[in-house]
């Protein structure tokens, strides 16, 4: 790969996007953050990561929290935070990778080298995924759905402008239960390879 | 009756808006302080005279606003300039000593002296934190302390949060020792007419006594924790020296003799005459005719927003004042206390901490003032002690909670930005206890003391 490049994947919860982004990570060569940026931010501060995620993804708890002159009370707030300039540090020195959820579509707006896409999914689709993936069922399944999708919209929603999952934040939305992960991963590849040229 | 139904709708609207955080908090307090104007002042009391009163620009142009030598300066209402021109004129010089490097110093220092050990950096530490927090605001103190705490418990191995903790509570009650040292306090005498020999003859030795329960009760939650890897792990050559901290030496030699000065002129102003903001415009002054031509720099770094926040602040507690709300409100404690003092000390002192472990404790001080001032109109009310303990209150209640004082959200961020996130769970586990234990040494003090 020469030149490079960023993937950002914001998903529904079920819809196969973390599947998706593995395969496009091993496509590329690229290596892919999701939860593990904590196990790497973690490393790096020389901190426990237990500490860190319970945290995660998590928005800012508007009733218990209070800010001062841009400082924050709020733990799920700092460690959104450090996530964002983690990234940003990394894409500033250069580094391809592709990242999974953070809010990565709009922290990372201003890098060229970004494509952004959401994946999405048919509500039995992802019910059926998510039965088979954790051993739950259907009610349970739907249950863990809603929960998921909702903290991740909250989430994303408090430190972005642009909405969760509004197509217009992303450079591509795709339903992966209408042609499955794997053609969700081709199509994504050929985009790239139409907006970059043979050079990625 | 309109006006005063207006009058608490703005306050209560200004409390919503500044907790939910959607609109910066100068903006909220300036624009309700203009409906208050408009509307309380102006289309319901038809009052010009209010509006003169709560502006209270007539005051600045009298000299003893500047200079009241053998009295306190002159109680005020409405805008309080004294205060505002005061932590204006602060600001400056704690911008300049930051840029010297002289609080990165100062705990290098520390530390150093007591050879990087982790128990001996936890105790002087919070001492440090309660003493710089008497002259300092306790934000600055805790910006610089916490950021070193953590840099020592990355090289000591040792988990910065209790130290972070200790450092938080020791700087708000440092803060309540001093008329200078906490935003409620410097409120409380510019508008009460106390001096800083006032408040350390009597917060002071509250706060003093206060501080070795403090200290053993942090060192008893705490010692197991950070005695664990008491420096064991930990690089000598590593450690950074005093030295490296200043960034400039003509600054730095120049900005610690500032702050010398400041404690010195607040220290004897009531001797002098000199008044507060006498003090805080002249300390400015200097700051920025030393630093010459980064003296621009210096305005520009000003936190002009907290300036702007507490001018709409006080318009808005003038509307409640001008109305006759707080005369009622007044009333009312003083009919539940039936003139017992030991009751209306208790009712302060608890009330205070409590509302300040919630909400934002300089609104909540600004707002009492006038409150103490109608009771204390009773025969056999004494204004000083309901002052002290209002101070008290709102000064050490604001540490029970994260949320509670402007230290407490800084010192947490400043820990949770390095990887050390500190919840609610955990902060009100060591520092609600602390709270309680003080605010009851206060109350008890006061009631013994002086009832």
């Amino acid at each position: 790969m020469n030149q490079q490049l960023i993937i950002s994947i914001g998903r529904e919860f079920g819809s196969g996007g973390h599947e998706v982004a593995e395969i496009l990570a091993a496509r590329y060569g690229m290596p892919l953050y999701d939860n593990n940026l904590l196990h790497e931010i973690a490393t790096h501060k020389n901190v426990n990561v237990k500490n860190l995620t319970k945290y995660d993804e998590r928005p800012r708890n508007m009733l218990f929290s209070r800010s001062v002159h841009g400082y924050s009370n709020s733990p799920e707030e700092n460690l959104a935070k450090i996530q964002f300039d983690y990234l940003r540090r990394k894409a500033d020195d250069g580094e391809s990778f592709v990242i999974v959820g953070r809010c990565a579509e709009e922290i990372l707006a201003e890098y060229g080298c970004m494509v952004s896409v959401f994946i999405l999914g048919d509500l039995p689709k992802k019910l059926e995924r998510v039965s088979k993936k954790y051993g739950v069922t259907p009610a349970e399944a739907r249950g863990m759905l809603l929960l998921n999708d909702k903290k991740r919209k909250v989430y994303h929603n408090y430190y972005c402008k642009g909405k969760w999952g509004d197509s217009r934040n992303y450079e591509l939305s795709i339903n992966s239960s209408r042609i499955g992960v794997e053609k969700t991963a081709e199509l994504i590849a050929a985009y790239i390879s139409e907006k970059y040229g043979r050079n990625v | 009756m309109a006006a005063q139904i207006l009058a608490v709708i703005i306050f209560v609207m200004m409390f919503l808006l500044i907790i939910s955080e959607k609109i910066e908090r100068h903006i909220v307090t300036l624009l309700c302080g203009l409906v208050t104007l408009v509307l309380v002042f102006g289309l319901c009391m038809h009052s010009g005279r209010a509006v003169l009163d709560t502006l209270n620009l007539r005051g600045i142009f009298k000299l003893n606003f500047w200079y009241a030598p053998g009295s306190s300066e002159e109680a005020s209402v409405g805008i309080n300039w004294a205060t505002i021109i005061f932590i204006a004129g602060m600001m400056v010089m704690v911008e300049g000593m930051a840029r010297a490097g002289f609080f990165r110093w100062l705990c290098i220092t520390i530390a150093k002296a007591v050879r990087y050990k982790t128990i001996p950096i936890f105790i002087t530490f919070m001492l440090m934190s309660a003493v710089l927090a008497m002259f300092i605001d306790s934000i600055t103190v805790i910006l610089f302390l916490a950021a070193v705490t953590v840099e020592l418990g990355q090289m000591l191995r040792f988990d910065p949060r209790p130290m972070i903790l200790s450092e938080i509570f020791c700087a708000n009650l440092g803060g309540s020792a001093t008329m200078c040292g906490d935003p409620p306090n410097i409120i409380v005498g510019t508008s009460l007419g106390y001096s800083f020999a006032d408040f350390i003859t009597h917060t002071g030795v509250i706060a003093g006594l206060s501080l070795i329960f403090v200290v053993v009760y942090f060192f008893l939650c705490f010692r197991k924790k950070l005695s664990v890897s008491d420096g064991a792990a930990a690089d000598p050559a590593s450690f950074p020296t005093p030295a490296s901290a200043i960034k400039d030496r003509r600054s730095f030699a120049v900005s610690t003799g500032i702050f010398l000065i400041a404690i010195a002129l607040l220290v004897t102003h009531a001797m002098t005459g000199l008044t507060v903001a006498f003090i805080g415009l002249f300390i400015a002054a200097i700051t920025l005719a030393a630093a010459g031509r980064g003296a621009l720099k210096l305005l520009k770094l000003v936190d002009y927003k907290t300036l702007l926040f507490f001018i709409g602040l006080f318009v808005v507690v003038g509307g409640l004042e001008q109305t006759g709300i707080l005369e009622t409100v007044a009333d009312l404690i003083g009919r539940i206390c039936g003139g017992n003092m030991y009751l209306m000390v208790a009712i302060i002192v608890w009330v205070s901490g409590f509302a300040s472990a919630f909400v934002d404790n300089i609104p909540f001080a600004a707002t009492m003032i006038p409150i103490i001032r109608s009771l204390a109109s009773a025969p056999g009310i004494n204004l000083d002690v309901l002052a002290w303990s209002l101070s008290m209150g709102t000064d050490v209640g604001g540490s029970a909670t994260p949320i509670g004082a402007s230290a407490n959200v800084v010192g947490t961020s400043v820990a949770a930005r390095e990887g050390h996130p500190i919840g609610w769970g955990q902060y009100c586990k060591y520092m609600f206890p602390a709270t309680l234990i003080v605010m009851l040494i206060s109350m008890l003090f006061i009631w013994f003391q002086y009832v």
